[in-house]
């Protein structure tokens, strides 16, 4: 070998035009089956970690003198499973003989009418796991000691429950507020997990629609 | 995309990208994914050309940047092993080659780091130091050293392989 690789280089492109380029073809039909392939498969692996973590919170609880607590949100949890299914299970109705685009729209379509059942759901689980919460934490005996020192500090002769107004009130009006925030903090959950994948939709989406024009 | 900004902007420098594409990739299928990743990456951010670079400047620079972040991906993936030597399925482009020599000189290249890849490819195009540098975010001192260390390497390739 004489040649140097810089005339290598030069002759071997003899005729640059014959250099044929790929077809643009297909990319986006890949990329959206990529897409949505990778959320369901997400969505799938959430489903998998809820129910173990559903057994393992009943295993943690009831080895803490909880169990009780532990089973309530297991029957918390488990609509939430039943929903997932319920959820993954329409996704067969998208059919992937459509248009990329026209697939990629009813994916879309599917995932905001299930964040909205999830959203519903989510406005009963909040307020609820709080309040299980706060009654586990006033039955236990740490808890009896810190309302023993809370009626200490703050006597008061209004008792409901064996317990001082305030500390109902308070626990009210936070269930409440988890009650009002509930969408907001699943929708801050959800944008945790999948926010990265969901941005990426929404610029596929938004790349298809300008070349539609 | 559209066909017409295809038929512009991009056909008309698909020479770059097939040969910068070629070098990073082992199979057509791998080819023929970045070279459309490449153009949708050149459609995508177009708005930010800002014309201070020539086009072909820019499409080189688009060009390295979708292989060089593919690959990284591909690698923390394990999706592909970046080897040596080509498969079965190599690339066919031989008609538009004039003979083995380029082929071999691109089994070369790709026994060099990814970063090298990109200098001597740029050399080889022609460009100067600068755009060299100001393409792959270098010191333009050093690539006039780092050419030479690479074409030695090079044609050390060339001479065992040979």
């Amino acid at each position: 070998m004489t040649k140097s690789i810089e005339a290598m280089w030069k002759e071997g492109f003899v005729n640059e035009a014959k250099l044929t380029a790929p077809e643009i073809n297909d990319l986006y039909n890949r990329e959206s089956e990529n897409m949505v392939d990778k959320l369901l498969k997400m969505f799938d692996l959430n489903i998998k970690a809820i129910i173990w973590g559903c057994v393992i919170m009943l295993v943690m609880m009831s080895l803490i003198g909880a169990p009780f607590l532990g089973l309530y949100i297991c029957c918390l949890i488990s609509p939430l499973i039943i929903i997932s299914k319920k959820e993954l299970k329409k996704t067969v109705n998208l059919s992937k003989g459509q248009s990329s685009y026209d697939y990629l729209v009813s994916f879309n379509n599917w995932l905001q009418s299930s964040i909205d059942t999830y959203s519903g759901y989510y406005k009963i689980f909040y307020p609820l796991f709080f309040l299980g919460m706060a009654v586990q934490a006033i039955v236990s005996k740490a808890g009896g000691k810190v309302i023993a020192l809370l009626v200490e500090k703050i006597p008061t002769d209004i008792i409901l429950f064996g317990l001082p107004y305030y500390l109902i009130v308070t626990i009210a009006i936070a269930t409440l507020l988890f009650a009002r925030y509930a969408e907001a903090i699943y929708h801050w959950d959800l944008n945790i997990i999948y926010g990265r994948q969901f941005k990426k939709l929404d610029e596929l989406i938004a790349d298809m629609e300008e070349l539609r024009k | 995309m559209g066909s017409d900004f295809y038929q512009l902007y991009i056909l008309p420098y698909a020479g770059i990208i097939i040969k910068i594409c070629r070098a990073y990739t082992n199979s057509q299928e791998d080819f023929e994914d970045y070279y459309q990743e490449v153009c949708l990456q050149v459609w995508r951010s177009k708005d930010n050309f800002n014309q201070e670079s020539e086009w072909s400047t820019w499409i080189y620079r688009i060009s390295l940047n979708v292989c060089l972040t593919y690959l990284k991906r591909r690698k923390s993936g394990d999706k592909e092993i970046v080897s040596d030597t080509l498969p079965e399925e190599a690339i066919d482009d031989s008609k538009a080659f004039a003979s083995d020599e380029i082929n071999e000189l691109y089994n070369a290249i790709k026994h060099l780091s990814e970063t090298d890849r990109a200098i001597i490819l740029l050399y080889l195009e022609e460009k100067t130091y600068e755009e060299i540098a100001e393409i792959i975010g270098s010191n333009t001192n050093n690539i006039g050293v780092r050419i030479k260390r690479i074409k030695d390497r090079l044609n050390k390739i060339i001479k065992r392989e040979d």
